[in-house]
């Protein structure tokens, strides 16, 4: 009811063959098609790129039931834009006019979101690290820490499901503490939802360190030396997939 | 001391003085020359009360901590020199949530973490990863999702995920703490099967498993930060009573039977079974009426399914379910942090308010308690805690302060802890100032989930005691738990669900064939695990669950 409907960053396997892409080819796909949405001008663009989602969509064997709700909270930011586009455009300009344009800005955003979603639901999360570290690692040379940050990615990932879950028990026992977090005005709603941080911010810090520990018990020390069970390995559908990607999104950003 | 087997192996582990404190003056400190040996293939249990040095042995021991003096030797070398990936080899590690263990969302993903750290090529990895799962029984759960485990296979999840790093010897820090009967029992027979295979393993704990004590040879107990005892575990049984540990209640009626040299199948032919309690008299008032109530999270599956129920006040009812049966949905539809979707709910006699402000003024007549509750504590001192509740239930001034004074006396803290940070508190103390944080608005009824869980055996009794205060008093108490002991000894009516539907409610004489029937053996309180064998082989042997009434039926035979 508050928080626990929330599929955000949860991994659903089903192995399909999106599933089997390897995640630098999805990475880079995903970069790709939003590059090409970003600067969408026409409805046929938009068109295009909502068939392909729901092709992906039915390709990856994931229920749209489950696909809904994992976008549900970028939602919020969706009818922000379609609000915001309607009264900014519609001031300067006529109503049907600011319609059309808000319509088109919350769809784009959209879509760029649902797109965005599919990663982290079809790839496991220390599969997406070893993705986003092979391709950070160039970065390696200038000092960036690569692996360090792909592992911080990937474990976040791995946790939000469960702190999700936290941060709904703790409301509930708010609520039934007698805490008012839907009242009053913005200030005072912030206020409210202190009872709710500070635990939080306990427990996530509680498990960090446990976590921490335990990865240090199984012998984790940074990833030289790391190697895989089932090292990342390109295939020739990986390619199929980014080049068809890379022309798709040119032939839509240059025609 | 030692057995002969020992005597002849060479330590694994040997700690030599250690000590630790946290702060750098070495006041206060965590162990205190601390000194003992593990030896090959052998199983220790380090058994200690909350606060006696149990983590921080546990951390040293793994080498995740250096000991302020002192050394810890493991296979005749120095942790500290020794390197980390030769050290991380030998010693794996379990602790007590297994959520906190399991790195990866896929089983075999998680169990290869260590393997792929020690820089293995992938066919090793995968050899290590399908070997450690067949020996904690986990095969079939290979492709599996490991959001989709129960918590006790979480917990041999985590143990393979050791076990894969080809170790020799094994640290459980409260590794079946948070599980139940059933994963318990599951992890304890991996363990004998690791240990016949060889394996060295040192258990630490707070309590006394009956399940485990007869394979572990030595017991090493700690007392704020030094060694209180050490000795054979059958010495142990001994002296336990006198360290501060309750024995189980099966272990002290098998010898008793023993004492006495009893033979069941012919020793007697008759015996005259308890008279039954009388049930608490109440004035016929109902707290709650639950008429055909459904609940689901989605189009899928139920979560309840047309619950009827009837909620008598001032009574102490046990809702009883496994994981999952829909005892928790219930009991938030009664301070209606859950809507109802179908049925009703009458709260003294009127239909219960589903929002508004009446919703607040019944949060405040009907209390909540959530399992963990300390996990939900916010405020610098316990003063302001106990005063969050009353306050958002409009008590001002003296009234709050007579609030705050009522929940600290419920609780049975000191006057002292109400400028303490609840932080600073020990777990079981934490647990108190949460309780008390409900209490303080002065509910007629209170709800509590697991309120027991993983706490030490006196703050059992101290909050078993509050409980039993607070329905004395003329309040209403609910509690959710699988544990039957609390349920049968203590309430005075049981509502047990199972797969979202009711089973049965009454008194617990009058549901004890139904818990009986839906929790396994494991999950049965011991005295009524060892009544039912007895009847099995006597059939005038009559079932009990209480100890005392367990022990004077069989002075009688």
């Amino acid at each position: 009811m508050y928080f626990t409907n929330i599929t955000l960053g949860q991994y659903i396997p089903t192995g399909s063959f999106i599933h089997k892409l390897d995640p630098r080819a999805k990475l880079f796909s995903l970069l790709f098609i939003i590059s090409a949405i970003f600067p969408a001008k026409n409805i046929f663009a938009l068109a295009f790129w909502t068939a392909l989602f729901v092709l992906v969509v039915y390709a990856s064997k994931i229920s749209w039931h489950i696909i809904l709700r994992a976008a549900r909270p970028v939602l919020f930011l969706v009818v922000f834009t379609f609000i915001f586009n309607l009264i900014a455009v519609s001031f300067s300009k006529d109503f049907t006019q600011g319609l059309i344009r808000a319509a088109f800005m919350s769809s784009r955003l959209l879509l760029l979101m649902l797109f965005a979603v599919m990663l982290p639901l079809t790839t496991a999360p220390l599969e997406l690290a070893d993705g986003l570290d092979a391709l950070l690692r160039p970065l390696e040379r200038i000092g960036f820490p690569a692996h360090e940050s792909a592992m911080m990615i990937g474990m976040a990932l791995r946790f939000i499901p469960l702190l999700m879950q936290e941060t709904d028990k703790i409301i509930r026992a708010q609520l039934s503490r007698g805490a008012r977090l839907d009242q009053g005005n913005i200030f005072r709603r912030v206020m409210a939802f202190i009872p709710v941080l500070i635990p939080l911010f306990i427990i996530i810090f509680r498990r960090a360190d446990e976590i921490a520990l335990a990865m240090e018990a199984r012998g984790y020390d940074g990833g030289a030396g790391r190697t895989r069970r089932k090292p990342l390995v390109w295939k020739h559908v990986d390619t199929v997939a980014v080049i068809l990607c890379a022309f798709t999104a040119a032939a839509f950003m240059f025609l | 001391m030692l057995t002969e087997k020992n005597r002849n192996n060479t330590p694994l582990i040997e700690v030599q003085s250690v000590s630790f404190s946290y702060d750098a003056k070495h006041t206060g400190r965590a162990l205190n020359r601390v000194s003992f040996f593990v030896a090959k293939n052998e199983r220790v249990a380090i058994l200690g009360h909350n606060g006696s040095g149990k983590s921080t042995l546990v951390k040293i021991l793994g080498g995740l901590q250096s000991p302020t003096e002192g050394v810890c030797m493991v296979n005749g070398k120095d942790i500290q020199d020794m390197d980390f990936r030769e050290l991380r080899g030998i010693i794996g590690m379990v602790f007590q949530d297994p959520e906190n263990q399991i790195v990866a969302a896929m089983v075999e993903d998680d169990v290869a973490f260590a393997p792929e750290n020690q820089g293995l090529p992938p066919e090793e990895i995968q050899s290590r990863v399908d070997t450690a799962l067949e020996r904690v029984n986990m095969t079939r759960k290979q492709g599996a999702s490991v959001s989709a485990l129960s918590g006790g296979e979480k917990q041999r999840i985590a143990l393979a995920g050791a076990l894969a790093a080809k170790v020799e010897c094994l640290i459980l820090d409260e590794a079946t703490a948070m599980l139940d009967p059933k994963g318990r029992l599951d992890i304890e027979a991996a363990l004998r099967e690791l240990h016949a295979g060889g394996m060295t393993i040192i258990q630490v704990t707070h309590q006394i498993e009956a399940e485990n004590f007869d394979d572990i040879q030595r017991v090493i107990v700690l007392g704020k930060g030094e060694i209180i005892w050490q000795g054979i575990t059958e010495e142990f049984w001994g002296a336990a009573e006198g360290l501060g540990f309750d024995l189980p209640d099966e272990f002290k009626a098998r010898k008793y039977i023993d004492s006495l040299g009893l033979t069941f199948p012919d020793s007697f032919t008759s015996i005259t079974p308890p008279a039954p309690k009388h049930t608490r008299k109440t004035d016929g008032a109902e707290k709650f009426r639950i008429e055909g109530l459904s609940f689901r999270y989605d189009e899928a599956s139920y979560a309840l399914r047309e619950i009827d129920a009837e909620i008598p006040a001032g009574q102490w009812l046990s809702v009883i379910g496994r994981t999952g049966s829909g005892k928790s949905t219930l009991v938030q539809h009664l301070n209606a942090l859950y809507k109802i979707q179908e049925g009703r709910i009458y709260f003294d006699g009127s239909e219960l308010p589903q929002k508004g402000a009446e919703v607040h003024a019944l949060r405040q007549k009907v209390g909540l308690v959530f399992q963990n509750p300390e996990d939900q504590l916010f405020s610098p001192t316990v003063r302001e805690e106990l005063a969050f509740a009353p306050s958002n239930a409009g008590f001002r001034g003296k009234e709050l302060d007579d609030a705050i004074m009522c929940g600290l006396k419920c609780s049975s803290l000191p006057e002292s802890f109400l400028e303490r940070n609840p932080i600073a508190l020990s777990g079981g103390e934490r647990r108190l100032v949460a309780i008390a944080s409900v209490l303080s608005a002065k509910p007629d009824c209170v709800v509590l989930d697991e309120p027991l869980a993983g706490l030490d055996a006196s703050y059992q009794k101290k909050i078993l005691s509050m409980l039993a205060g607070l329905r004395d008093d003329g309040r209403t108490v609910i509690t959710i738990s699988h544990d039957l002991n609390m349920a049968l000894n203590c309430s005075d009516r049981i509502l047990i669900l199972k797969d979202s539907k009711k089973v049965q409610e009454g008194t617990p004489e009058e549901c004890l064939e139904a818990l009986m029937n839906i929790l396994e053996p494991e999950g049965w309180p011991d005295v009524l695990r060892l009544s039912n064998e007895i009847r099995k082989l006597n059939k005038n042997f009559p079932l009990l669950y209480n100890y005392q009434e367990f022990i004077s039926c069989i002075s009688q035979i």
